[in-house]
């Protein structure tokens, strides 16, 4: 049941990220809904539906906006081994800061792909707007979009859960 | 996971996820077409709450624009009139202009500096294929039909980097290629002639790719120095590609390059 649940609402996203995001955009950023939706599931549930969703919805996504699936499976791809390295840096970071930096990173590394994929298919490679137009907006976008939803979760009762897989689930 | 990746790129690279994703895109577009009509009408209202100003200069444009155009259509009504008068004086008569034309509606559009696309909802039922020329409901130039599914087709805008237009400007010799620019605007590259500010640029129809003639802008800047063998000209699309719902897909002029999909 919570799966499907999961898996409905990552779909939900992938679809709101083609049809409602585009109308929204901040200089040429959109908000991110799938990278939120992966960035929660993996901040208030556990890694492993995090592995599972993420190359089901990279692929849907494709689907929906004709881009190469493999690409966006490499652009979400950072989101776990960074929350994982948050987790065990040396640093002591609230659980909020790493989601954010989860968000945040993920989003830019997201962004980068994208527009260089886009290059490699002909696009004028344009890097001074990548960064001005793209990266700056979506970075900003990112934050604000995560501290909206993730506030008014904790205050809700959500408690945020670690990165660590545990073994004994999968042997 | 990276290796999922690779196969996946491959995958979609070979085509054979294609009829995978014509059935997703059937199966979820009626999500699309709710999430669309809900959130809209929302991003509408905040689009123009913040062009309130320029949307009223605009306006006072328009009206007086307006006025010229009436005045020109008035002009043009007599010419016309005129040209039939001399064309059945001399047994012209002219070639069918039969164009068929299928209305779509935008269901959704990406638009970043790179990459400047919109897929709408209706797809090789209605028979649409891969290199078709999208247009405006008033008839301008909007873009070209890059992929399609039975019930889904993804259009390239003309303001894409990557889109291409053979394009000349129209009452003159002038001719050179519209190209997409990353800010969302046009140029007319290898452009050569008298080309001034307001001056309409149509597509030339030479290589086959797109019926002659069809309107994509107008002239807003001219820059160079008489000793430069191209100058640099800025062009405004005449429709705001940002904004529009609906495109008209012309599917009876068949591209050169047209593919043909089973």
């Amino acid at each position: 049941m919570k799966g499907t649940v999961i898996g409905a609402a990552m779909l939900l996203a992938a679809i709101a990220q083609v049809t409602v995001a585009p109308l929204f955009p901040v200089a040429g950023s959109v908000p991110e809904f799938v990278l939120l939706g992966l960035v929660l599931l993996a901040a208030f549930s556990s890694p492993s539906p995090v592995m599972v969703v993420t190359p089901l919805v990279a692929v849907a996504l494709a689907f929906l906006s004709d881009r190469s699936p493999g690409l966006l499976l490499l652009a979400y791809l950072p989101l776990l081994p960074l929350g994982f390295a948050l987790e065990e840096s040396t640093v002591p970071l609230n659980h909020y800061v790493r989601t954010l930096a989860m968000m945040v990173v993920t989003g830019v590394w997201l962004r980068t792909l994208l527009a260089l994929g886009a290059m490699a298919n002909g696009a004028t490679p344009a890097f001074s707007l990548l960064v001005s137009d793209v990266l700056v907006p979506g970075l900003l976008l990112d934050a604000a979009l995560l501290t909206v939803v993730y506030i008014p979760m904790r205050l809700a009762g959500w408690s945020g859960r670690g990165m660590t897989l545990q073994r004994s689930r999968y042997y | 996971m990276i290796g999922l990746a690779f196969l996946l790129a491959i995958l979609g690279q070979t085509g054979l996820l294609n009829p995978f994703q014509g059935l997703f895109l059937r199966a979820t577009s009626p999500v699309e077409h709710v999430l669309t009509a809900v959130f809209r009408p929302v991003a509408s209202l905040l689009s123009d709450f913040d062009e309130l100003g320029t949307l009223q200069d605009e306006n006072n444009r328009l009206r007086l624009e307006n006025e010229d155009l009436r005045n020109q259509i008035a002009g043009l009504q007599q010419d016309a009139q005129r040209v039939k008068e001399l064309e059945s004086l001399l047994q012209i008569t002219e070639g069918g202009a039969d164009e068929t034309r299928v209305v779509a509606n935008i269901v959704h559009r990406a638009s970043t500096p790179f990459q400047q696309e919109v897929s709408i909802d209706r797809g090789s039922s209605a028979g649409i294929h891969v290199g078709m020329v999208v247009l405006s409901s008033q008839g301008s130039l909007m873009g070209t039909v890059t992929k399609v599914t039975s019930e889904t087709s993804f259009v390239r805008l003309i303001t894409d980097t990557r889109s291409k237009v053979r394009a000349e400007v129209a009452g003159t010799a002038a001719d050179g290629i519209v190209r997409g620019t990353p800010d969302r605007g046009l140029v007319l590259e290898l452009a050569q002639g008298d080309i001034k500010v307001g001056d309409a640029v149509v597509t030339a129809g030479l290589g086959g790719n797109y019926p002659k003639g069809i309107p994509i802008g107008l002239v807003s800047e001219v820059s160079g120095t008489s000793q430069d063998l191209y100058k640099k000209v800025t062009i405004q699309p005449l429709v705001r590609l940002g904004t529009a719902t609906t495109v008209l897909v012309n599917i009876s002029f068949i591209p050169e390059r047209l593919i043909l999909e089973d």
